[in-house]
């Protein structure tokens, strides 16, 4: 094992080495994880016991889960030096990928997401999220980059945005917002000031207030100008920021104009989901009555009305929480709740323990990826957030995503072995 | 600390407060989903669903060689019920509705225990209209129960075959559990013969028609103009080898016998007519009363369920003499010019073994004609045990012969290593083995592998293994033609002329089957009598038609009956004439083929 540097500042008694469990490996982390997947098998069970096409859905979890658990080992014991290697590689390796699935991929929900090689089909969007992690650590923990320089920052911004533009022309929103997400959320960890991530922030909110209306857009351009003032830039930096705003928006109202008709009505429904009840407002209003109607202890496993008469299409996988919300009520959705709660703060503690920013990076970017699924997909149950396409990290079925979540929680306990301290 | 610094101290309780702040919403928001607002959703939740309704396909019909029926579908009501919905304190009155036992309802609750209530299950199958009428009638009163027309099994085609088609039941809670997503509750699964090999052939794909309905499951509507719907698709018409005119002589021999008798072409290996006897009746298997039925049946002494033609369990008796004197021609222990001189037995140290007569002197031809046994007696210790087993192993006997219904035993031929395990290593003598060579003692054989025997006799030692599918219809009306294992065993033809001769001549010399000779095909065969231990003897024939050109072979087991000459070689002579008949188009068919009814009255 490498030999730690201490600050002088601390005691300079021999390092104290704990040999049990739990200075190895974060029970904090890894119980929590064990949960959620139980309570995935068993909502997918639950969801696909008598579906006419989905039934081994089931069976099938239950082997990426066992081939997860390989995976997860292995990254587990990986010597530190060695991710840190890999950033570049995976990166690029991510991109090509992402590039071959837009000319050869396969359409699913209207998404050219999916990969076949051989027998078995996969997610390169889902893989390259640790590509990206990656990287962007790699890059931002170079101290030659200094994130509040204006032309630094753009280049960090690059480095989300190819995978990000790539996914959005698959085209599949969901994810790609995630990698907007990660991005941001790494570049805040960087220590971008105040104007620099309004700068960043500025174009999303113009975007989103598009989806309400002229009248909504053109207020929060106003207040981005406020803003803008407000700071007392240099009036080239201000004006680049505002025109990239309006352009965003315009932008944005074209492009959903080429969105698939299913993508251009998940986002009509979010603002409305009572206009087409059956049509796409059905999965979240479908999704809130089962969730609503399950009542504090649940209606039962396996008796769960709205589930087992297959209300909800597809329920295994992007609205796997209102089975248990319906199935395991009030309790069973707080328990799922607070097991998320436990593995994002024990996450956040992490990052004080890292032995360098490359991993306290890598935590951050794993936080801010396990957390927008987290936040999107369960808001979107809850009828929260727009009905956008995100499966629930370790409770929707889907192999891809399984084995991306598990390694990536792998990563984080890997550092966690390898920390600067053993407390 | 500069709070534009990396990983500040601020930025991190950022994100915990986010965090913290997204999972109060996120609380707060359940809370007043599944608490406060809790009534106003489980309303919504039963008055406003979408209902899938299944679209059974129709089962795959059976066609006999020539592509009339053997098995086809009819429609009937059926009544279903979702236990959540059904007042159970109703239970008694429609259990009297539909004329079950009391607690009869309780059992049908039990068998899916485990699974969601809300799902329907089957009440009762083939029911008679005026129920119909009577649940339509009060529909109110009666909550959580539905009827349907549903296609069931029909079999009214002058043909029972109840051993060879078995029958179809709805598939209960083990089976379910085995083969999720396959099936679900209330679907048909064949559970044995050939209902059961060809499942997966037979059974079609499951279609769906989505509906909106209230809370009282009215119909409201198509979901989504229907297209989602799956339309189903029928199951594979499959066409057997079986002819229905032989399959009608052959119940008719079986009428007041049991036991069992199979015919085969010899060159294919195909199952012409297939009868275990008693039988049972397939129809009333598929109706309510049929826990009644089974009942019944899984307590008759006569075994109707036993399939006898592949697990009857007997020694094979004088049948058997072929394949010693093939395994001493092969092995030249005899000429075919050998003669031995019977005097009414043979001496074997202190024990003497019978023959039936007194034939003076035989040669390999006439002891089988005459059924010697002296002749053979003598024989098996001169060839060995283990190489006599190897000879009758090529025949097809101590194996399955692999026919393609599920339900079959391999009998016993016994060898040096089975005697050594039996009795134990040197504790046997060749006293024990001389019987073997008249088919007595430690050998076991089932019908079919008789039927197998006589059809590899006939057709110069090659057969394929027996089996009734000659192929299956598919999805663009293409018939599809089945491949079975072919059989080869290797003996010479000389050997085998001389066997054949023999059996001729039981039939057309001076041999124990004489009485069965007709002028218009000439059939050979050998007779057979198993001593039983339980009652009278069994007779057992296996034979084989035209003598030149071989097109039928046939073995014939009646139980309790008496000699083989006398009980078993008849039966089979109707069988052969009829078939030959037919091949030649001199039959008269004598199968009345009933019109498939509309709806049964009767439950």
């Amino acid at each position: 094992m490498k030999v730690k540097l201490q600050k002088p500042s601390r005691k300079k008694l021999p390092m104290k080495i704990n040999y049990n469990l739990q200075d190895k490996f974060d029970l904090g982390i890894f119980l929590p994880l064990l949960g959620l997947l139980t309570f995935g098998l068993i909502a997918i069970y639950s969801s696909t016991i008598d579906h006419p096409t989905a039934v081994n859905n089931f069976e099938k979890q239950l082997f990426w889960a066992g081939a997860s658990y390989i995976v997860f080992f292995i990254i587990y014991f990986l010597p530190p030096e060695s991710i840190r290697f890999s950033a570049i590689p995976l990166y690029i390796i991510s991109q090509v990928f992402l590039v071959i699935v837009l000319i050869m991929g396969r359409v699913t929900k209207g998404a050219k997401s999916w990969l076949d090689l051989g027998p078995v089909g996969f997610q390169p969007s889902e893989f390259a999220k640790i590509g990206l992690i990656l990287f962007l650590a790699y890059w931002l923990s170079n101290k030659r980059h200094d994130i509040n320089d204006f032309k630094e920052l753009l280049m960090a911004i690059g480095i989300g945005f190819i995978p990000l533009i790539l996914i959005l022309l698959e085209p599949d929103m969901g994810t790609a917002i995630v990698y907007g997400i990660i991005t941001l959320a790494m570049i805040f960890w960087s220590g971008i000031s105040l104007f620099g991530l309004f700068a960043v922030l500025s174009p999303g909110l113009a975007v989103f207030s598009t989806l309400f209306g002229i009248p909504v857009f053109v207020i929060t351009m106003i207040i981005i100008l406020a803003v803008l003032i407000f700071f007392k830039r240099e009036i080239f930096t201000s004006a680049t920021i505002f025109v990239v705003n309006l352009g965003a928006g315009f932008l944005f109202e074209l492009a959903v104009k080429y969105l698939k008709p299913h993508q251009q009505k998940r986002i009509e429904s979010f603002v409305n989901p009572l206009a087409d009840p059956l049509g796409s407002g059905y999965n979240a209003i479908q999704a809130k009555v089962a969730i609503g109607s399950g009542g504090f202890w649940g209606k039962g496993l396996f008796q769960g009305n709205q589930t087992q008469l297959n209300f909800i299409p597809e329920q295994w996988t992007d609205f796997i929480f209102c089975v248990i919300g319906e199935e395991l009520g009030f309790i069973g959705s707080i328990v799922v709740l607070i097991l998320f709660l436990i593995l994002f703060v024990r996450l956040i503690r992490l990052t004080k323990f890292t032995k360098d920013r490359f991993s306290s990076l890598l935590i951050v970017g794993i936080l801010a990826l396990l957390f927008s699924h987290f936040f999107i997909n369960i808001g979107m149950n809850l009828g929260i957030t727009p009905v956008i396409g995100l499966p629930l990290p370790f409770l929707s079925y889907g192999g891809s995503s399984l084995l991306v979540n598990m390694s990536l929680i792998a990563l984080s306990l890997n550092i966690y072995r390898n920390r600067k301290q053993h407390s | 600390m500069d709070d534009n610094s990396f990983g500040a101290g601020i930025r991190k309780d950022i994100l915990f407060y986010s965090i913290i702040i997204i999972f109060g919403l996120f609380s707060f928001r359940l809370f007043k989903m599944q608490i406060l607002d809790n009534k106003i959703y489980q309303d919504q939740s039963e008055d406003n669903s979408i209902k899938a309704v299944t679209l059974r396909p129709p089962r795959g019909v059976l066609y006999d060689r020539n592509f009339q029926y053997l098995v086809s579908n009819k429609p009937a009501f059926t009544i279903d019920i979702v236990p959540s919905e059904f007042d159970t304190s109703k239970s008694e009155v429609l259990e009297k509705l539909i004329s079950a036992n009391s607690g009869y309802l309780k059992g049908v609750f039990a068998k899916f225990r485990g699974y969601p209530a809300y799902l329907p299950q089957k009440l009762a199958q083939n029911v008679g209209i005026e129920t119909i009428s009577r649940i339509e009638e009060n529909k109110s009163f009666f909550k959580g129960i539905s009827y349907n027309v549903e296609l069931q099994r029909d079999y009214s085609f002058g043909v029972n075959g109840s051993h060879m088609f078995g029958y179809t039941r709805e598939i209960d809670a083990k089976q379910l559990a085995l083969r999720r997503g396959e099936y679900s509750m209330g679907d048909y699964i064949g559970n044995s013969g050939i209902e059961k090999t060809y499942e997966y052939l037979l059974r079609g794909q499951k279609g769906y028609e989505f509906y909106i309905v209230d809370s009282k499951q009215h119909m409201k509507g198509r979901y989504e103009n229907g297209q989602n719907d799956v339309v189903p698709s029928k199951g594979y018409d499959l066409v057997l080898s079986i002819d229905r005119e032989a399959q009608y002589v052959a119940e008719k021999q079986f009428l007041d016998k049991s036991g069992a008798v199979i015919a085969i072409e010899p060159e294919t290996g195909e199952i012409l007519a297939f009868v275990s006897s008693p039988e049972f009746n397939l129809d009333q298997l598929s109706s309510l009363a049929s826990g009644k039925v089974w009942q019944k049946l899984t307590t008759d002494k006569d075994k109707p369920l036993f399939n006898r033609a592949t697990m009857s369990s007997n020694p094979p008796g004088s049948t058997f003499k072929m394949i010693t004197a093939i395994a001493a021609l092969e092995e030249g222990v005899i000429t075919p010019e050998f003669t031995i001189n019977c005097s009414g037995g043979y001496q074997y140290g202190n024990r003497f073994f019978k023959c039936t007569h007194v034939h003076g002197t035989v040669n390999v031809i006439s002891a089988i004609e005459k059924s010697c046994n002296t002749f053979f007696y003598q024989l098996i210790l001169k060839i060995g045990l283990d190489k006599w087993a190897g000879y009758a192993e090529k025949f097809g006997f101590g194996k399955k012969t692999g026919v393609d219904i599920g339900e079959e035993t391999r009998g016993i031929l016994p060898d040096s290593k089975y005697f050594d395990k039996t009795y134990g290593k040197g504790k046997w003598t060749n006293g024990y083995l001389i019987s073997l060579a008249i088919g007595q003692g430690n050998i076991i054989t089932t019908p079919i592998q008789l039927a197998q025997y006589a059809a590899l006799l006939a057709n110069n030692g090659n057969s394929v293994q027996p089996h009734f599918l000659k192929g299956y219809i598919d999805e663009n009306n293409d018939f599809i033609p089945a491949t079975f294992k072919t059989v080869h065993t290797d003996i010479s033809q000389k050997t085998l002329d001389i066997v054949r001769q023999g059996m001729f001549l039981v039939v057309q010399g001076a041999g124990t089957a004489t009485h069965i000779r007709n002028t218009k095909y000439t059939i050979a065969g050998k007779t057979g009598t198993v001593q039983n231990p339980h009652g009278k003897d069994h007779a057992l024939f296996v034979a084989f038609a035209p003598f030149d050109n071989p097109k039928i072979a046939v073995a014939v087991i009646v139980e309790n009956a008496g000699f083989g000459s006398t009980h078993a070689a008849p039966i089979a002579k109707e069988v052969i004439n009829a078939y030959l008949q037919k091949l030649e188009g001199t039959y008269e068919s004598k199968v009345a083929e009933a019109k498939p009814e509309e709806v049964t009255d009767e439950n």
